[in-house]
């Protein structure tokens, strides 16, 4: 329903703009946007909602007025199963900013309400737009609106990572840009459609391919060009982190399969290969570089460089089946994958609005200064408990679901003929298995050292119960990832069309009644709703046993508020092992794997260096620049809040100015 | 209805391995007793144990959370749908919908995952760095699974437990050495599961083996210790479900499941007595240097992939 969808990007930006007008009355600001991202999030689900279950591609094209070709709109089942991925947690994000951004009432609630809603409409918009020109356009648009997300506290660090992430993100988009102009020389055209029917030569499919991987992966926060992810992400204000690590990342992806598979055609396995290689590596370093953090959000980021790693897995496999033949080990490994864009948009989103509701209650993102909060913030403690239990692919789950799936995948291949596959197909799995216990134990530390043991910090002794508005945006994801894991069944049937779109094949079946099986029963089943149900059933066996044996109810002594043991030493809480020492061991039998990350620290310390003194040079030729900056900071300093969306404003306008400005030349030499 | 008693196979295996888990681990007592040239316990002394400690009053935390409560529960919920879902009776896995050798490893995770947390959640030492402990020796394991239990899962193109014990069971396969090596992994593994190896240390069990076990006391530290129990014997159940289905029904019949259950009762205790044989006569090690002894599990499995693929 291209009509309902359209109301949803307009509400959106009906929000956003709301907002930027009522940014005087903050309170009143922020409202209209979380509203207004709520609503229009529902009104994306219900608008993609047919396209999803019936496989069949809407089309929507403007007649062509500019030089670039019809702003055409084409929307299939991977576009839906995005716009969904993409609404939902917008939804949830919404709601819980309503009472979230209170805390930024002063320093521009209203101008994050803006771009937040302009940053999720920009990114509807990229899954949807068929033309180069426009596709660039609004992936311009999702960076610099997510730019200014990220810069929104200015606090010194996050201009620092803003500018990290604006420069990376700039000179990896236009390797993207090359793809397009590569593409765009063989077609004589911008439009998505002509690249569909190019059938480039293999050797510039290959080019192709390979710049779209890095471009893209950029976005996705691959390994190696993941460095700037774990700073930008958590800079931002926390329901953007959650858009931007549960979802933004998640377009990076969907440009590889959309180059890689729809447009190329997954033509050679190498491409799919290599993919495996980059996710494994992803997958595996990302999950012990959360190990080494402190900081709950650059720690979820990690974990979505490893969550985004573990998704190329999959697709990397399906697009290696698709370039041999393979079509159970496509149809599978596309399942996963989307399966798994889905499951982690839920699951990191929910874990990035907690690690918000705690920066809200502690202010503080340092887990060494919580601790004992799971009696000050019950429920705060139980949804982030159920995200901590899904990302560690705990059944029945939604995380267990998808990686089960990407393990069938690999193993499936494992069966395969191919010596190849037979030789990386099992190694796959084993890199996902270590993920996984990583995971496990980056989870436990986490939980444990935020809400368990004692409370670490006089701001930790103070801390009180999440506000309800933010428990709800939460609570919504929470069910989510329990529905999509104990509904599995229903999910991978809605999944189907998609996969079978991408693995050009016929839907295969993937569920029966309770059960979810691999296309073929005979591989390997399972079912969640009945493993949930059998553990509810099998807590009769405790519970009888307690009864029997234990002693009856007016019997049973429990006395709470004793001290923990220690040897007989007066325990204080400070005995307790630390979030960082826990893991410790792990750092010490791994110490090898943390090589490239002192590595891309000292990238880091050059590429901060360049940075400034590029920023001193564009400061020195630039008097507009240099303006900026200076009143940026004197801003800052005077804390007048309403001066800041003024000077965002100005910003904004240069930055799309010059983006502009460049695509047009680009594009004009391509029109000739 | 073929589903509804199978379903009721399993809740009956599950019942049998959680109320015979005490008798096999108080074996393994008075074995590991012998060996020390003491009298050691009786062999009823776990249930006594058990029975015991479940009428006495509880002790909380002040720290704990509900987290701390809820994980005996966790625990035993999460071994007992392990012990539903191998093969052990029967040929098959009784209960199919978990009877997959991913599904079999992350409920043990979800079992880990909870014995983890209430250690750290208790805020004692011992239980933090128990649960450090815990966690750490899963990331060498896990792979190490994963990995023998392939190859016997490309052999049999199943990842279910079930068609992977039938084929097994089915006897000459051309791949004997990639299925013995395999086995010597996953047994390895196992070990290590059941943390005998190589941290164990029967003087200081608690401190630093059971470290997540120091808050608890009543009920609840009987039903985790129950637990525990259980996780061992079911660890082991699928090692022999895998390896050893000898013995087991082919039939849902009553007389052919007795005598499967006398047998696979028979069977544990066996291989309860190997272990005995092999734990009390290996040193034990640092942790700090532990991955010297856990990568032999990981090199097993890698030279089993690597017969797997050479087809021998």
């Amino acid at each position: 329903m291209p009509t309902l969808l359209a109301a949803s990007l307009l509400l959106y930006a009906f929000g956003g703009f709301g907002a930027l007008v009522l940014r005087r009355a903050e309170t009143a600001a922020i409202s209209v946007g979380g509203l207004t991202a709520a609503l229009a999030g529902a009104l994306g689900v219900l608008a993609v909602w047919p396209v999803l279950l019936s496989g069949q591609t809407l089309l929507y094209s403007t007649p062509s007025l500019l030089p670039f070709g019809a702003f055409s709109v084409r929307i299939d089942a991977l576009s839906a199963v995005m716009v969904i991925v993409i609404s939902l947690v917008a939804a949830a994000a919404g709601l819980f900013s309503l009472s979230y951004l209170k805390g930024s009432i002063g320093i521009g609630g209203g101008a994050i309400a803006f771009f937040t809603n302009l940053f999720v409409a920009s990114m509807v918009l990229v899954v949807i737009v068929d033309n180069a020109f426009f596709f660039v356009l609004a992936w311009e648009l999702m960076t610099i609106t997510s730019y200014f997300l990220v810069i929104s506290e200015l606090e010194e660090e996050a201009v620092h990572a803003g500018f990290l992430y604006f420069f990376i993100a700039h000179g990896f988009s236009m390797l993207i840009m090359i793809a397009f102009f590569l593409l765009t020389v063989q077609t004589g055209s911008l439009d998505f459609a002509t690249y569909r029917a190019a059938n480039p030569p293999a050797w510039l499919a290959s080019i192709v391919f390979l710049l779209a991987l890095f471009g893209f992966g950029a976005k996705a926060g691959m390994i190696p060009i993941h460095s700037w992810l774990p700073r930008a992400h958590p800079a931002a204000p926390s329901h953007a982190s959650a858009l931007m690590s549960g979802v933004m990342v998640k377009l990076g992806i969907y440009g590889i399969i959309r180059v890689g598979v729809d447009f190329l055609g997954a033509e050679l396995a190498w491409w799919g290969w290599t993919l495996l290689v980059f996710g494994a590596v992803s997958a595996v370093l990302g999950s012990f570089y959360t190990l080494a953090e402190r900081d709950i959000k650059r720690l979820l980021a990690y974990s979505t460089v490893e969550n985004v790693g573990v998704i190329l897995m999959a697709t990397g496999i399906a697009m290696v089946g698709l370039a041999t033949g393979q079509r159970l080990v496509a149809f599978v490994g596309f399942l996963a994958a989307l399966y798994h864009i889905l499951n982690h948009a839920m699951f990191k989103g929910l874990l990035f609005l907690g690690a918000g509701a705690l920066l809200k209650g502690l202010s503080t993102r340092d887990m060494t200064l919580m601790g004992g909060l799971g009696k000050r913030m019950p429920r705060t403690a139980f949804l982030f408990l159920v995200g901590a239990l899904c990302i560690a692919a705990i059944p029945p789950l939604n995380g267990f679901v998808s990686e089960w799936f990407a393990y069938q995948s690999f193993f499936i291949t494992g069966y395969g003929p191919g010596f190849a596959g037979r030789l990386l197909g099992p190694l796959a799995a084993m890199a996902l298995a270590i993920t996984g216990a990583v995971t496990l134990s980056c989870f436990v530390a986490t939980w444990g050292a935020i809400f368990g043991g004692e409370a670490r910090s006089g701001r930790a002794k103070a801390a009180r119960e999440t506000p309800a508005s933010m428990l709800i945006g939460m609570g919504v994801l929470a069910l989510f990832c329990v529905g999509f894991g104990l509904g599995s069944p229903l999910v991978v049937r809605a999944l189907g069309p998609a996969v079978a779109a991408l693995s050009n094949s016929a839907s295969l079946a993937t569920a029966d009644g309770l059960y979810v099986f691999p296309a073929n029963p005979r591989f390997a089943l399972v079912s969640p709703p009945l493993i949930a149900m059998l553990m509810l059933g099998l807590l009769a066996l405790p519970v009888i046993v307690v009864g029997v044996f234990g002693a009856d109810r007016s019997r049973h002594i429990v006395r709470r508020g004793a001290e923990a043991w220690d040897c007989g030493y007066q325990h204080t809480g400070q005995m307790a092992v630390s979030p960082t020492g826990g893991m410790e061991p792990l750092r010490f039998f791994f110490e090898g794997l943390y090589a490239l990350h002192r590595f891309t620290v000292l990238f880091h310390r050059v590429a901060a260096a360049g940075l400034a003194g590029l920023t001193r040079f564009a400061a020195r030729i630039e008097p507009l620049w240099d303006r900026l900056t200076v009143t940026l900071t004197v801003d800052a300093a005077s804390g007048v809040g309403g001066r800041f969306q003024a000077l965002e404003m100005g910003n904004l306008r240069v930055y799309t100015f010059y983006i502009f400005l460049a695509l047009v030349v680009v594009l004009l030499a391509v029109a000739w | 209805m073929e589903a509804a008693s199978s379903i009721l196979l399993g809740v009956a295996q599950a019942a049998l391995l959680f109320f015979a888990a005490p008798l096999v681990t108080g074996m393994a007592r008075v074995i590991r007793a012998k060996f020390h040239n003491r009298r050691g316990p009786p062999l009823l002394q776990d249930y006594r144990d058990l029975v015991k400690l479940m009428a006495r009053a509880e002790v909380i935390p002040g720290e704990a959370s509900a987290v701390f409560r809820v994980t005996p529960y966790v625990f035993l919920v999460a071994m007992l749908l392990v012990a539903a879902s191998i093969p052990g009776l029967v040929t098959g896995s009784p209960f199919g919908p978990a009877g997959d050798l991913i599904a079999v490893l992350y409920l043990f995770a979800l079992a880990r995952f909870f014995f983890a947390l209430s250690g750290i959640d208790a805020g004692s030492i011992y239980g933090g760095l128990g649960a450090s402990r815990e966690t750490t020796l899963a990331v060498t394991n896990e792979p190490v699974m994963v990995l023998a239990l392939f190859v016997v899962a490309a052999r049999a193109g199943s990842t279910n437990l079930g068609a992977m014990s039938a084929r097994v069971f089915a006897g000459p396969d051309p791949a004997v050495a990639a299925t013995l090596a395999a086995m010597f992994a996953f047994a390895f593994a196992i070990f290590v599961e059941m943390g005998k190896v190589p941290l164990d240390f029967a003087e200081a069990e608690t401190e630093v083996q059971e470290g997540p076990l120091i808050e608890y006391s009543g009920r609840s530290l009987a039903l985790l210790k129950w637990g525990l129990h259980l996780k061992q014997v079911v660890a082991v159940a699928l090692f022999l479900g895998i390896f050893f289905p000898l013995g087991a029904s082919f039939s849902l019949a009553p007389v052919p499941l007795a005598f499967a259950a006398a047998v696979l009762l028979v069977k544990l205790i066996v291989v309860f007595l190997a272990l005995a044989f092999v734990e009390n006569t290996m040193a034990r090690v640092r942790f700090m240097s532990s991955p010297r002894v856990t990568f032999v599990g990981l090199a097993a499995a890698l030279l089993a992939f690597a017969f797997s693929l050479a087809g021998v």
